[in-house]
Order: structure tokens, then C-alpha cells, then sequence
């Protein structure tokens, strides 16, 4: 059975606690092990890096090299965290001067940050490590064929030298479930969260734009595998009801959710009901 | 187009003329030598960065313009614009330059420096200290939904002290200390 340190960062716990919930449960399925990461803290997000790149090399070597004292490879639910940790491990590698500076504060917490392991989304490591033949074949109840939208969210994508993570693995992993994949334009349009502490009016603009174009190429659920993302898409629907008086009604679920279902779970262990626009629909579309 | 057709001012194509004597000639060099400066000067203008970008139609400076701004030495223009601060660091026109330049990791570098010179949104700050004091950006309010879907109450793992300590004489220890 493949062991992970599982770092859950602030935002899944805080906000949606249905997407932790579910990944342990497909986890648990598929046989993975997650155990937790104890003694870390926040990623601190793109804003650490923004104000302080060096606190931010700092606290993501922090929990990589508690992560390393157990060997095995860090994975995460979050984008954000994703993000952070992937960029903090690839900066490291290729810079040995900083390497060198950051070795000499952790030292005096007992730690060394050796890059002895990887940092993995969690999606990316049930495709690797447990194979969509696999995942496949505990589907008991597929979709019927319904119309998803993937939103990859810009972390997981980019920049690819750092990411190393390809747009088909999520692709493949929504067939898995039975549902068909929706191309639309805006695919790897931003949803806007990130500008949310600046500049309200622009995330609200970005998440309409990415809405807009998933809607009218005929999607009829958006799947994330980020908290952020999920709860922008999610969450200002409701308010561009108000604002716009648009009405988009696209449930939007976090991957591990409909995988759950596919597999036969049962909704409320997945937490469908805390998804802000109403995610049963989706029950109808399940067959077997 | 008729030739008698009078002139009312100078074209829109035209911006206000750079004031040579205000270009800081080392601003290029500072970036350069950040670690994601190597590839800064490869630059040719061709706006593809631009054209990557999802919001530059809202920006007085595009991504292009502040890459050459930067080259140009327009130091206290780039470290005080709002544009640095919206970017969405969601690495589109990184993805896309065809001179392998930076452009998102740049950006993230002229943050930094705006943050060491003083220029941070308000907001920033807050979260910097959400992280300084409670070790997370998010907290949990509702406890009962997590332990509905049987999982423990609090942040699994989290632990503020450690995060304390490695953030101690850091920029964000001072930015956050200095709001109080």
C-alpha cells in the first residue's frame, strides 16, 4: 500500500471540509495511505511570496524537511499549497545558494532540507501510483455520459517546468467516472481568486468570464481540485445572481466528490450538501 | 484621410515622453540578479505576454510595458503600480514568452522589492499577520461540519510556533510589526 505525508494547508480544512472528507474516503478505496504531516502551518500562498520570497522559501523547506524525516512523498488536495511547496522544492534544487542560507536557519530547529522527496497533488498520485485501470474498475455506478468542466486552476498547471503536471491526467480521471469531458475556450483562464485581497470587482469579473464560456459550450458540472478555485466558482455564483442577475447553475464539485459517487458512496459522507449551488443534481445522472 | 483635416493634439498612439533624468540605471541590474532575472534582458517587446494575459485590458502598464519599464530604469513607476500587486500569478504569459523571460516570477521579484520599500496593499498585510499570529490564512468556524464528516475539529497538524520561529527577523516578522 503506496504512504503519503498528506499536508493540508488552511484552506480545505476551513472551507471545505467535504473535499478532505471525500478524498480520504476514495483514498481509503483505492488503498492509499494518507497520514497527516504534524508541526507544519499555512503555505502562506502567492501572497507570502509576494512580500517576502525568502519567509516564503523558509516555511515551505520547513514542512518539505519534516516530510523528508519520514520518507515519503508529500501530497496535498490544495493548488495553492501545490504551488508553493512544488516551486519552493524546484527553487531549492536549482539554486544552491539559497539552498545553502535556508539549510543554516532550519538547522537551528533540528532540520535539513536534503530533496529527498517529491511534493505531489493528490489527483496526480491516484493516476501515477494507482492507474485509471484500477480506479476503473471500483466504479460501480458511472455517469451517464454528463457534460463536465474541468477547471485545472493555474497552480497545477503552471509554470510546467515546475509542475510537471500534464492537463490529460485530470481528463482522464473524470472519464474514469463515466462523464464526458467539455472543451471550452477559457480552460486555462484564471478564476480570479488570487486578486480577491486587491480587487474584488476583477475576481468577480474573471470567475463570470470562466462561467460564461464553461455554460455556453454546453457544461452541466465544473470539477476543481483546488479550495480556491472551488469556492470562487462556487461562491460568486451566488453573488453574480444578485449583482448581474445571471443565473448559471453549475454545480461545482470537487474531483474526489464525484469520484466517490461513481464509486457508489453515499452523499452525505462526501459532504454534497455544503457545496454552495446545489450539487444533487448530479444523483440523477449516476446509473447502475 | 483629407490633408486639410486640422490637427487638435498629438496622436493617441503618442504617450507622455520618459523623464531621462529619473531612470534608475541599476533598477535592471537589481532584478537581474534576483533568481528569476537571468533571461530578463532577452526581452525583444513582442507583447505576447500581453496577449496572454487575462486582465492587461484594465492595466495602464501591460505586462510588456513593465518588462520594458523595468530594462528602462522606471524604478519608482514599477514598484508603486497597482499592476504588480493585481497580477494574478496564474503564469500565462510566462507559459507563452518565446524569449523564456520570467514575466509571473519577475513580477513576484518587483513585489518584493515594493514590499522592502514600504509599498503593500493593506490587505496583504492582514493576511501576512493572519500567518504570523495564527498560522493560517483561513480558519475554521464551523467545527460540526468537519465533525459530521467524522474528521477532527481543528487544522490537522497545524502548529503555530514553528511558523513563528522560521518567520522571526524575516521581512513579513517586520512588515507585520510595523502595522502595529
Amino acid at each position: 500500500m503506496p504512504v503519503y505525508s498528506l499536508y493540508m494547508g488552511c484552506s480545505v480544512p476551513a472551507n471545505y471540509p467535504n473535499y478532505e472528507a471525500a478524498m480520504f474516503k476514495v483514498a481509503e478505496a483505492l488503498g492509499m495511505e494518507l497520514n497527516y504531516l504534524e508541526d507544519v502551518a499555512c503555505c502562506g500562498s502567492p501572497n507570502l511570496r509576494s512580500i517576502d520570497s525568502f519567509g516564503w522559501l523558509l516555511v515551505n523547506a520547513r514542512t518539505i524537511a519534516i516530510a523528508e524525516k519520514s520518507g515519503h512523498d508529500i501530497v496535498t488536495p490544495c493548488n495553492g499549497c501545490f504551488g508553493s511547496l512544488k516551486d519552493v522544492l524546484y527553487h531549492l534544487k536549482h539554486h544552491k545558494d539559497d539552498l545553502k542560507k535556508i539549510n543554516v536557519e532550519l538547522e537551528k530547529m533540528g532540520l535539513e532540507f536534503k530533496g529527498t522527496i517529491n511534493v505531489r497533488h493528490i489527483i496526480e498520485a491516484m493516476y501515477t501510483d494507482i492507474g485509471i485501470k484500477e480506479i476503473k474498475s471500483k466504479v460501480t455506478k458511472p455517469l451517464d455520459g454528463v457534460g463536465i468542466a474541468i477547471h485545472y486552476g493555474c497552480h497545477l498547471l503552471r509554470p510546467v517546468d515546475v509542475t510537471e503536471f500534464k492537463p490529460e491526467v485530470l481528463q482522464e480521471m473524470v472519464y474514469a467516472t463515466g462523464a464526458t469531458v467539455i472543451d471550452y475556450p477559457l480552460w486555462k483562464q484564471c478564476c480570479g481568486a488570487t486578486v480577491l485581497p486587491v480587487n474584488e470587482q476583477l475576481a468577480i469579473r474573471l470567475a463570470r468570464d470562466k462561467l460564461k464560456s464553461m455554460k455556453e459550450s454546453g457544461a452541466v458540472f465544473i470539477t476543481v481540485v483546488c479550495p480556491a478555485c472551488g469556492n470562487q466558482l462556487d461562491l460568486q455564483q451566488l453573488g453574480l445572481k444578485d449583482s448581474y442577475g445571471e443565473v448559471y447553475d453549475l454545480p461545482v464539485l470537487l474531483y474526489p466528490q464525484i469520484l466517490a459517487l461513481a464509486m457508489g458512496m453515499d452523499e452525505e459522507d462526501i459532504g454534497l450538501s455544503m457545496n454552495r449551488v446545489p450539487a444533487d443534481p448530479i444523483l440523477d445522472h449516476l446509473s447502475g | 484621410m483629407t490633408e486639410t483635416e486640422e490637427k487638435t493634439g498629438p496622436p493617441v498612439t503618442l504617450i507622455d515622453p520618459i523623464d531621462m533624468t529619473k531612470l534608475d540605471a541599476n533598477f535592471r541590474r537589481d532584478i537581474s540578479s534576483m533568481p528569476n532575472g537571468e533571461e530578463l534582458s532577452a526581452c525583444f517587446a513582442c507583447s505576447t505576454c500581453t496577449a496572454a494575459c487575462p486582465i492587461a485590458n484594465q492595466w495602464n502598464y501591460k505586462p510588456h510595458q513593465l518588462i520594458r519599464m523595468i530594462l528602462l530604469g522606471m524604478r519608482d513607476e514599477v514598484l508603486s503600480s497597482k499592476e504588480i500587486w493585481e497580477c494574478l500569478t496564474c503564469f500565462q504569459c510566462q507559459e507563452r514568452c518565446p524569449q523564456n523571460v520570467r514575466v509571473t516570477d519577475i513580477f513576484f521579484d518587483c513585489k518584493n522589492l515594493a514590499a522592502e520599500e514600504g509599498y503593500v496593499p493593506e490587505n496583504i498585510i492582514a493576511l501576512a499577520k493572519s500567518l504570523v499570529e495564527k498560522g493560517q490564512l483561513y480558519e475554521i468556524i464551523n467545527d460540526w461540519e468537519r465533525e459530521d464528516l467524522g474528521l477532527e475539529p481543528e487544522v490537522p497538524g497545524l502548529s503555530i510556533e514553528g511558523i513563528q520561529s522560521i518567520l522571526k527577523g524575516t521581512r513579513t516578522h517586520k512588515l507585520v510589526e510595523g502595522d502595529e
